[in-house]
């Protein structure tokens, strides 16, 4: 029979703590590069003009179908060679997981728009309104209450992908927690709270995104 | 700054049509579906499109606000070439966002599903245009959309989410939200067929008041009573064309065309 001892964890409560926070560093930092870019490549993406939908989609497709983790490890090691840039292990990886997520929100950005009846810019340009002033007033307005979900979804896959920095000695919760199973060999204890630390950050994310869903529901 | 050159002083009622289409033809992809249109409607007209689902009646309305580019042809909306500019060359360009905009927002467009913004009220659908197009002072816009909201009857559904009026006030609201923009001329683009029967007779009476009220109006319908009563020229559409132009009565007592009589057999 296997003892537990999650007294061990609760000892190093402070690293745990500090572990998490690290984590939610990068989570906001490459969730706001992620939503602005993410808005801008997903417009891009639905122009009509080539000059901008094809480097969007090429930007969105690149970041789609290669392993995130690859992603981190070549913005570290591979962009200093080819550019001569060297991003310190924490701006590679904000870059790296703003980068990923800003394809994913493209997505999501682009599928809410392309979800809106068409009628609807019909209508907004009909009174005289410019495509900008129809995207801003009418369409984004209304696309962005149906793309809170997979928002959410997206988010919550973020927090989750910010482990990976650990591959490159950043002190998020999980490098911590490698550091700590070196020291008091406890796997089971450790990656057990560093489960349950994610899951504290993330689920009330997900609670209160059913909450905004169900109040913006009912004012229709 | 409007781009209409007669614009300014009292716009002369002397020949000049209000709209002028010359030639119009529009493709889908291989599909050619308006050929070759030739269409004035002079001020204070009100014209009646009716014909066989198909025959492009909604696509010409639509090229005359432009919301459906046209390839060949023109359209004149008081004398301003619609959707294009010429270059020093004579060749057509892409006509600016902005100047297209105030040409759109000066013909009214009411839509065959209403298309009002579900997440505005009843009054802020019929504001918008005038606050964000026209820039009006928020509580001019309010004034003269409450007063518009109260003359097509629904003035106390002012603010009231459009999911929770009925079809004819919907439609209603949405001739609203387009007068809001006191434009010269108003489409119309099947404005009655989506609603259940007993609704129409609502909706057509508002369109009956404008049109008394000297509004030039272009409507495709599928109502024969209201254009018999209402139009002041009826064009038949069959396959992209027009066959045939005259008076509402004219046409239903007598038509001239084999397909305009096959037509009408079905609807009267």
């Amino acid at each position: 029979m296997y003892t537990w001892h999650f007294d061990v964890p609760w000892d190093y409560r402070a690293v745990f703590l500090r572990g998490a926070a690290v984590t939610a560093e990068i989570s906001v930092g490459a969730l706001i590069i992620g939503l602005t870019c993410g808005l801008v490549i997903g417009l891009a993406r639905l122009s009509k003009r080539r000059a901008l939908s094809w480097p969007a989609a090429f930007f969105v497709e690149t970041f789609r179908s290669t392993p995130t983790i690859v992603q981190l490890v070549w913005i570290y090691y591979a962009l200093p060679i080819l550019t001569g840039i060297q991003l310190s292990a924490y701006n590679a990886v904000l870059l790296g997981l703003g980068g990923h997520t800003a394809a994913y929100m493209a997505e999501i950005f682009r599928a809410g728009v392309n979800s809106i009846e068409k009628g609807q810019m019909r209508a907004a340009l009909a009174i005289g309104m410019t495509p900008y002033q129809a995207m801003r007033r009418i369409i984004l307005p209304q696309a962005v209450r149906r793309m809170v979900p997979p928002f959410v979804n997206e988010f919550a896959t973020l927090v989750k992908l910010t482990s990976l920095a650990s591959v490159l000695a950043v002190p998020e919760i999980l490098h911590e927690a490698n550091n700590l199973i070196a020291s008091t060999y406890r796997p089971m204890e450790i990656y057990s709270t560093v489960a349950l630390c994610f899951a504290l950050i993330v689920f009330p994310m997900i609670y209160a995104a059913s909450i905004l869903e169900k109040l913006w529901r009912k004012d229709r | 700054m409007s781009p209409t050159p007669a614009d300014g002083a009292a716009p002369a009622e002397g020949p000049q049509p209000l709209l002028r289409v010359a030639g119009l033809c529009k493709r889908f992809g291989a599909l050619k579906v308006l050929h070759g249109i030739d269409l004035d409607v002079h001020r204070g007209e009100v014209v009646v499109i009716i014909g066989p689902s198909g025959s492009g009646k909604s696509t010409l309305l639509n090229c005359l606000n432009f919301l459906e580019p046209y390839d060949e042809g023109e359209v004149h909306f008081d004398g301003v070439l619609v959707g294009y500019r010429l270059d020093d060359k004579g060749r057509k360009r892409p006509m600016s966002h902005r100047a297209m905009s105030e040409l759109r927002s000066e013909m009214g467009m009411v839509f065959q599903s209403f298309n009002l913004f579900p997440h505005k009220t009843v009054l802020q659908n019929v504001i918008e245009g005038p606050r964000i197009v026209r820039r009006q002072r928020r509580k001019e816009a309010i004034a003269l959309g409450q007063a518009l909201l109260d003359k097509v009857g629904i003035g106390d559904k002012a603010h009231v989410y459009p999911a929770n009026i009925s079809g004819g006030q919907q439609q209603r609201a949405a001739i609203a939200r387009a007068l809001a923009m006191r434009p010269r001329a108003m489409l119309f683009d099947e404005p009655t067929s989506a609603l259940d029967p007993e609704l129409v007779g609502e909706v057509l009476d508002v369109m009956k008041t404008l049109a008394a009220e000297g509004m030039t109006m272009v409507v495709v319908t599928h109502e024969m009573g209201f254009a018999r009563e209402v139009a002041d020229r009826l064009i038949v559409m069959d396959h992209g064309r027009i066959i045939e132009v005259g008076s509402a009565q004219e046409i239903f007592a007598s038509p001239t065309h084999p397909r305009t009589a096959e037509f009408l057999r079905k609807v009267l």
